[in-house]
């Protein structure tokens, strides 16, 4: 089991101690310190340092977590949640299982500073069904709040705040990372986005007003107010300050997780993991979880940044890094990435529902030599009508990888149809 | 109020409406305002899911879908813009890859929203090489609508219609991505009031009546505007008609009476209105003419009036205002007392279904006359438009002159008989349980010869010569 990432920073710097599962050892550390700074602030106050530290959501659309809990009502009038999306189901990426297995207080505390902030009674954190380690650390650690009364009422002795937690094991399906759909999970419907509008903050769990935030974004609160908005920002990018837990995936020697400053250039990243094994050769990475654009290894350079990625057609969505040496067909993972997104769409919108599946059956033909230049064309084309037009960005998700990997390694495709065969009889196997 | 722009055209719609609803608000969807849609109704929750009615609004950069995008005052909406043009073609092909393509053997074609707007927003040729996703065939949902799961696009209305008006919720969409399928769930079956309602919203023809299945093609049909007479309520109809036959009733929308609803057996009721009817004039029991009918009933209106003997009127609350009008002064002019009714009455519902199960009640009332099922005592004369009064209450009654559209206890105990029109047969207006005066249109043209209950009670009164 891994308990530490490779490379550690500040939220992950006492992952390896089993005592930071248990809320002395977790204390014993600085923790807490942050939540006491919070309330001694008034709750605006505390957004606004959160607006001003530039923290971006990490659950993939990277959202500025401030902005987004200033969208939540001042008023009172009706209870406030908060839920906590540790569905974590991007392929590719497995941080927010650590942080939750192993940093459960830094995301405890980082609720309750987002609670104090918003004003929110109730969270409820949506951990992936599968995570059972996770779901037991994030219990025993919300059952220590109460009996510490940490959680409860007037909690700290602030007159007034309570807050309460709930642990919820999510049922195991992609789309209910969504936080809409997270949302349909949550109340026992089946996983489907809402349409928007209303959005969370004004109609979410519940009905009621909703904030949703990963795993990884609340861990990162604690260390914003114990330290100061200048420390955070002094760490990645301009626009992407801090760290996060990149992790590597694939053809590389050393496999898992390492928390590295954002903007951290790709090449440094496949460094830490020891390169591309066996002395092969790199073919290309998804930078950010499967439904992000490949990269080709001529982009080695770019920062591990939205705003550098986003320049190279592609996004740090999760930080899942996956890597793929040269023995791979790229028509076998155009034709895995589709599948996935064939089997995952929720069904709701026409243009996801029917695209999905006709984009896998064209890769499914051109891989097994089936294809022609008119299927070759027609996969030119159909991730477009699916692009931009659904009610999530799921559609996008599935349109984005197909064309990145049509971008830049054309030839692959092309070598299927001219040769009605795939020339890569070394790749992985479907 | 706000205003709203659509394709360089300002309208003032009401607030809080989104663009689709304030259009339709305005009656201009598709009546000017061309938004193609599938998964949103007028009288369902939104979905949002279809994606065909997206337009292009100003100042957004992606398209948005007209059904739930709220409108603000100055938004300026474009339904006619090639990227608006591209997305539709977009969505038309999708949704035709897996759609059979059995439009000539499909009962919904004529009147099929995929084949309309197919033709209208897609693209002439198919691109796709790829087998169509089998489904099931002809499948029976209960005892009144019949399924043909390959042809559902998933437009989900007939889900929100089974969960939001009869709140029967018999229907889900099952599994996801392109394995989703529309079901019962297990052990329901699709057997509430208002089944038959699914029929009329699904846009293709994966839902139909098992009754109106294969009996005509629907561009052999007129519609007829016209009113259900099976309750008080008046639900707005649409009769189809082929060859002076009735086909069936689909409900028409008034937003007033019965939204865009009708319950099942309101639209099974035009098969009543056919059978058991009363053809022929009869006199002293005997089949007579028309002539000879009349000129008994006359003698007999004009010997009670000058015996000074009693003459009573039994109204019908299924007769027109005009047919109920000219019976109340027919009544005056032979100094009778204002005419009785009485209307039948079973359950009724928090939907559509109303107790009193007759259309003109109110009619009735509204002209005077008096709510009773008494006997109606000693009397030289009845005059009885229709038979919702039951025979018994005529113990005492010497002569009944009954003008009637169906054969009945009291049609066989009458003096004098003669055939009535049905509402089908004849234009007027019911009053509905809410006081709205509704007209409806004659439909068919009887088999047999037979007046309307006005000009029947016209003849009877030239021959007695009462002016």
């Amino acid at each position: 089991m891994i308990v530490e990432p490779y490379v550690k920073n500040y939220l992950s710097e006492h992952y390896g101690d089993d005592a930071y599962r248990t809320l002395a050892g977790y204390e014993a550390a600085g923790g807490f310190a942050g939540l006491k700074k919070a309330v001694a602030l008034p709750p605006e106050q505390v957004t606004d340092l959160v607006k001003a530290s530039g923290l971006r959501g990490r659950g993939g659309a990277g959202f500025a977590t401030g902005l987004k809990w200033s969208f939540m009502p001042k008023t009172n009038d009706r209870m406030k949640v908060i839920v906590v999306n540790g569905d974590e189901s991007e392929p590719g990426s497995f941080k927010d299982r650590l942080i939750m297995e192993r940093g459960p207080f830094e995301v405890l505390e980082g609720i309750l500073i987002g609670a104090w902030a918003m004003g929110a009674q109730r969270t409820f954190i949506y951990v992936r069904g599968e995570y059972k380690e996770a779901i037991r650390a994030l219990e025993s650690a919300v059952k220590e709040l109460y009996a510490r009364k940490l959680l409860g009422k007037n909690i700290l002795g602030k007159k007034g705040f309570e807050h309460d937690i709930v642990v919820h094991s999510g049922a195991g399906a992609y789309i209910c990372g969504e936080e809409t759909g997270l949302l349909e999970s949550l109340e026992g419907k089946k996983g489907q986005p809402r349409k928007k509008p209303p959005f969370p903050a004004q109609h979410g769990a519940f009905g009621l007003p909703t904030t949703v935030n990963n795993v990884e974004t609340f861990a990162h609160v604690p260390f914003i107010l114990e330290r100061g908005v200048e420390w955070f920002k002094s760490r990645g990018t301009d626009k992407s300050p801090g760290t996060t837990l990149f992790g590597v995936s694939g053809h590389v020697e050393r496999p898992g997780l390492f928390e590295l400053p954002l903007g951290t250039p790709l090449r440094e990243v496949l460094g830490h993991a020891g390169g591309v094994r066996g002395g092969r050769r790199l073919k290309g990475v998804m930078p950010g979880g499967l439904s992000m654009p490949i990269l080709p290894p001529t982009e080695l350079e770019v920062p591990m940044a939205e705003e550098f990625l986003s320049q190279k057609g592609t996004h740090l969505g999760t930080g899942g890094v996956m890597v793929m040496d040269e023995s791979v067909c790229m028509v076998r993972v155009a034709t895995v990435v589709a599948y996935f997104f064939r089997d995952e769409s929720c069904g709701q919108c026409t243009q996801c529902r029917e695209g999905t599946a006709w984009v896998h059956k064209l890769c499914q033909k051109i891989e097994q030599g089936r294809g022609s230049a008119e299927d070759l064309a027609l996969l030119d084309n159909v991730p477009s009508l699916m692009e931009g037009q659904t009610i999530c960005a799921f559609a996008d998700a599935a349109a984005w990888p197909i064309q990145g990997l049509l971008r830049h390694f054309r030839d692959d495709f092309e070598a299927h149809v001219r040769e009605k065969k795939c020339p890569f009889p070394e790749s992985f196997e479907l | 109020m706000p205003t709203l722009s659509v394709d360089g055209i300002d309208y003032e719609v009401p607030e809080g409406r989104t663009v689709l609803q304030a259009i339709d608000d305005l009656g201009l969807l598709m009546n000017g305002v061309e938004i193609p849609h599938y998964c949103w109704h007028p009288k369902l929750t939104i979905d949002g899911s279809c994606r065909l009615c997206q337009v292009e609004i100003e100042g957004m950069p992606k398209l948005q879908i007209a059904c739930n995008t709220p409108v603000t005052n100055g938004m300026k909406v474009h339904t006619k813009s090639e990227r608006v043009l591209s997305a539709r073609r977009g969505v038309m092909e999708l949704l035709l890859i897996n759609h059979p393509l059995d439009c000539p053997i499909c009962d919904q074609a004529g009147e099929c929203k995929l084949q309309d707007y197919a033709f209208d927003w897609g693209v002439t040729s198919s691109r796709t090489r790829e087998p169509r996703r089998p489904a099931k065939k002809s499948v029976d949902l209960g005892p009144t609508i019949v399924f043909d799961q390959e042809r559902c696009i998933l437009c989900r209305r007939c889900v929100r219609f089974c969960r939001e008006v009869p709140k029967t919720g018999e229907l889900g969409v099952f599994n996801r991505g392109d394995e989703s399928l529309l079901e019962l769930f297990p052990g329901s079956e699709l057997d509430n009031p208002y089944s038959m309602n699914v029929a009329d919203i699904c846009p293709v023809g994966a839902l139909t009546t098992r009754d109106f299945r294969f009996k005509v093609r629907v561009w052999f049909t007129d519609d007829v505007e016209s009113v259900c007479n099976q309750c008080s309520r008046g639900c707005n109809i649409v009769a189809s008609r082929s060859n002076n036959k009735i086909y069936r009733f689909v409900p028409r929308r008034n937003d007033a009476v019965n939204e865009t609803w009708m319950c099942d057996h309101g639209r099974m009721s035009y098969k009543k209105n056919a059978n058991f009817r009363l053809t022929a004039p009869s006199v002293d029991g005997h089949a007579a003419t028309y002539t000879d009918a009349v000129k008994r009933a006359a003698e007999l209106v004009r010997a009670t009036r000058d015996g000074s003997g009693k003459i009573i009127g039994v109204a019908s609350p299924f007769a027109s205002n005009a047919d109920l009008a000219a019976f109340r002064d027919l009544l005056a002019r032979l100094g009778a007392g204002p005419a009785r009714f009485s209307v039948p009455r079973a359950e009724s519902d928090a939907i559509l279904i109303e107790a009193e199960k007759a259309p003109n009640a109110a009619g009735c009332r509204a002209l005077g006359m008096i709510e009773s099922g008494d006997q109606l005592g000693r009397a030289e004369l009845a005059i009885v438009l229709g038979h919702t009064t039951t025979a018994e209450v005529f113990g005492d009654v010497k002569n009944i002159v009954l003008i009637d559209t169906h054969e009945s206890a009291l049609s066989v105990r009458a003096t004098v008989s003669l055939p009535a029109r049905t509402f089908l047969e004849k234009s007027g207006t019911f009053t509905n349980s809410r006081g709205h005066v509704q007209d409806f249109s004659a439909v068919v043209e009887p088999a047999f010869e037979a007046w309307s209950e006005a000009d029947a009670l016209a003849q009877i009164a030239a021959a007695a010569g009462i002016s």
